[in-house]
């Protein structure tokens, strides 16, 4: 197997791309015979990029490098340098793949990895196609992954998908949402679907709502140039966010096949009500963060970060309340936030059951039981905990709200595996579970673009939050308006 | 559940790797043989302020406070925030710690987090220190460790939180402390706890149980005067404005308080024939030929007491009322 990483001396394959599968060799899971390939612009040499990814392994891998394990693994790494620009193309690229694997005994299978911005992707698989690196019906193996953003809109997500389509059938294509590669997202299907306590519960009958926070500790840093195209809403909520909800309430599959999970997956983003016009307003908050603190310290507001226009209208947060029209969850409200500079980094989703009779218990008016909560911690503190109210010792009836708490770190020890480490494996072992179809991918953004549509129409002033502060008010009010309130990581 | 503790894990760590250093310490704790559970239940953010200690020893700006057996009888997050007033270029954060303290035999072991943060950052940061390290799923309470009457609570703090404990018995001036908790008790925006409310209640039982409610007719117009013991001069006025909470009529002047001559016991109540007198251990109440009233004070270590105000999530209606009054007088 040769796994070909373009972008191979980029950011991505430094911190993430390169550490999976470092960790993934020292766990014994790479195929005993694998070429991994960076290619780039700019010239370099195999030993050079055997440093660089030494150094951005030293530094993002989840384990310390063991200097005799990593000589060996140093070994399957190589750098092309190849442009798309160049008449040659990329068939440079194919003579030396060629030579490297007939000297390493390799068939010729290959996984293309696109670190490249999105704007690439179109032209390097048409290239591919062009070099004849893809031929279809050759018997080897050909697989391409991408990274999210599948465009910016529903349009230029579909020509990208057509683009890739000409050259890779829908099976060998994984898109990346590295948030399904999580192991506590995994853990959500297993918590459903492998106890019988909470699957009777999670429904309309049961559950009051359900919160999803994905917060963000850092400000836009050097991606202002993607960023300002961009903003929270196609950053976070039309991939993350929306992978996290149809994780949370999808049905349950009746087998654990790709396609058939996938299918469920894609049910729950097909039932979104849509948000249009005035509900926009009503149903969704925007804002941008303002100067504040993290951590003690003094940062800059948006529109002061390096890049970013002073009257910048892109937005770093956003906070949506949503509902999914199937029997399951009728009425059953979704709130849904994201940004960039909020306390801490942190994904949660709560589940919060619906609250008992104002009667026994929870007779005084002024002093309510909370209601239970189920937890589910995504990252960094891994986990879910259920909240139960229960007596405290002592003569008074008096009640305490407490927790059922699972711990990864404390229960298992040892770190978890990347997320990017479970989803290169899937992607050698050509499992599809974990990675957006096209169908998903389209159907999250027709979702999201009435909203996208709105807000380019409406020049209404922007609300601010304060670095470090958990959003605008205006999100506050959203929820509070309800009669719930956000819970915080 | 086990008041021993088995063990402490600790170390140094900056503000920005508080929770990366707390897990890789429950990973570390967590690969020995037996399993061990994280115990949380309620975030307890402990402020002290500046401290003499290096930052090499930061555990010791824990002294003096029974955190551990807080922590035995109600595992909380403890977040010790030890603040310096006085910097002349407030900056950042500039130290911290991180621990885990085991209680319980092998078998059942269960953790509780302990992070300690130096602080000379400006008031209106110190929130966004807090926000990232208290857990939203569960209630936190800040513990004011420091005299409220010599400088007030940092407003931008205390909202953090749901509580606030504080100990009245410390106040060099009772006045200004009442005048400090003025907004909190007009805002209501956080439930009060006084440690040293709790040592009244023995008392404030035995004398409504003697005199009938501060209500009823027994109380209205009656002269209280209240001697207090050295160092009790603010429990003697927050049973004062009880008193004066209670009663109906509202020119009803309050109690007279007094310090005890030489050594007293913790407090007397005198009011027309009826004599109260609350000791350490108790609390005995006389008048006309009635033979007395003896109460035993609770025996409730300072550990005891914070846990007890940690389970406690709604108002002190009484406390709130008492503050109140004495606010009104005093202005």
């Amino acid at each position: 197997m040769t796994i070909v990483i373009f972008g191979g001396a980029g950011d991505l394959a430094r911190r993430k791309l390169l550490p999976a599968l470092y960790n993934l060799h020292v766990d014994g899971l790479l195929p005993p015979r694998i070429v991994i390939a960076g290619v780039g612009r700019k010239p370099m040499s195999d030993d050079e990029y055997r440093a660089f990814a030494k150094a951005g392994v030293a530094k993002f891998s989840r384990r310390p490098i063991d200097e005799a394990t990593w000589a060996i693994f140093a070994e399957a790494l190589f750098f092309v340098t190849a442009g798309l620009d160049d008449e040659p193309g990329l068939a440079p690229l194919g003579t030396r793949l060629g030579t490297i694997e007939h000297e390493r005994g390799l068939n010729g299978d290959r996984i293309y990895y696109l670190a490249v911005p999105p704007t690439l992707f179109a032209p390097t698989v048409k290239e591919l196609a062009r070099a004849r690196l893809v031929e279809r019906g050759s018997g080897r193996i050909a697989r391409l992954i991408v990274e999210k953003p599948i465009g910016r809109d529903l349009e230029s997500a579909r020509a990208i998908n057509d683009a890739i389509a000409e050259v890779f059938d829908e099976k060998d294509i994984y898109r990346i949402d590295h948030y399904l590669g999580k192991e506590t997202v995994q853990n959500i299907l297993v918590m459903r679907f492998a106890n019988s306590i909470f699957e009777p519960l999670f429904n309309k009958r049961y559950v009051d709502h359900v919160q999803i926070t994905v917060a963000e500790e850092e400000g836009v840093g050097t991606r202002a140039g993607y960023y300002e195209q961009a903003g929270a809403l196609r950053d976070m909520v039309q991939n993350h966010l929306l992978q996290l909800l149809a994780m949370v309430a999808m049905e349950p599959p009746h087998s654990l096949e790709a396609d058939v999970v996938r299918d469920e997956r894609l049910e729950v983003l097909q039932s979104l009500r849509p948000i249009e016009g005035a509900s926009v307003d009503a149903q969704v908050v925007r804002a941008q963060y303002a100067a504040g603190f993290i951590v003690g310290r003094p940062v800059p507001g948006y529109r002061e970060e390096p890049n970013v226009n002073p009257q910048s209208r892109t937005e770093t947060f956003v906070a949506l309340q949503i509902y999914i029209d199937n029997w399951r969850w009728a009425g059953v409200p979704f709130f849904l936030r994201t940004g960039k500079r909020l306390p801490k980094r942190a994904s949660q989703i709560s589940v919060h059951l619906k609250e008992v009779p104002p009667i026994l218990f929870n007779a005084n008016p002024s002093a309510r039981l909370d209601a239970n909560v189920l937890s589910i911690r995504i990252q960094p503190d891994e986990g879910f905990s259920l909240g139960i109210c229960s007596k405290v010792p002592g003569p008074q009836v008096r009640i305490y709200p407490v927790k059922m708490d699972f711990h990864y770190g404390s229960t298992f020890g040892g770190t978890s595996p990347e997320a990017y480490e479970r989803l290169l494996l899937d992607v050698m072992a050509g499992d599809p579970t974990l990675f957006m179809r096209r169908d998903a991918v389209e159907t999250a953004w027709q979702w999201v673009m009435p909203i996208l549509d709105h807000w380019a129409q409406t020049q209404d002033s922007l609300p601010t939050y304060p670095a470090g502060d958990w959003g605008p008010p205006e999100a506050e009010r959203l929820i509070e308006s309800t009669g719930r309130r956000w819970l915080a990581p | 559940m086990a008041r021993t503790v088995a063990a402490h894990a600790w170390r140094a760590s900056t503000p920005e790797a508080i929770e990366l250093d707390l897990a890789a310490l429950w990973r570390q704790i967590g690969h020995g043989e037996a399993a061990i559970a994280r115990a949380v239940m309620s975030n307890l953010v402990v402020f002290r302020k500046h401290m003499d200690v290096p930052d090499a020893e930061l555990t010791r700006v824990t002294a003096n406070l029974p955190l551990d057996e807080v922590a035995a009888r109600h595992p909380s997050r403890l977040i010790v925030l030890e603040h310096s007033y006085d910097q002349a270029a407030p900056g950042a954060p500039f130290a911290a710690g991180v621990g885990i303290v085991t209680f319980g035999p092998p078998q059942a072991r269960y953790g509780v987090e302990q992070i300690v943060v130096r602080s000379a950052c400006a008031e209106q940061s110190l929130p966004s220190i807090l926000r990232r390290l208290v857990r939203g799923d569960v209630p936190t309470t800040v513990w004011w460790t420091e005299d409220l009457s010599e400088r007030p609570p940092l407003d931008a703090l205390i909202t953090i939180g749901r509580q606030l404990l504080y100990d009245s018995r410390g106040w060099r001036d009772v006045r200004r402390g009442v005048a400090a908790l003025a907004p909190l008790v007009a805002s209501r925006r956080v439930d009060l706890a006084d440690l040293n409310w709790r040592r009244l209640a023995p008392l404030r039982q035995a004398l409504i149980y003697a005199r009938g409610p501060l209500d009823s007719a027994s109380w209205q117009d009656a002269e209280v005067r209240v001697l207090h013991g050295p160092g009790e001069a603010p429990l003697a006025w927050l049973l004062a404005g009880w008193l004066h909470a209670g009663r109906r009529n509202a020119d009803t002047s309050i109690a007279r308080v007094e310090p005890s001559p030489g050594d007293g016991p913790r407090l007397t109540v005198v009011t027309g024939d009826m004599t109260a007198i609350q000791t350490k251990r108790t609390v005995e109440i006389t008048s006309g030929s009635a033979p007395p009233l003896v109460l035993a004070m609770p025996i409730e270590s300072d550990a005891d007491a914070v846990a007890a105000e940690l389970r406690v999530l709604s108002r002190d209606a009484s406390l709130d009322a008492a503050l109140d009054a004495l606010m009104r007088v005093y202005n």
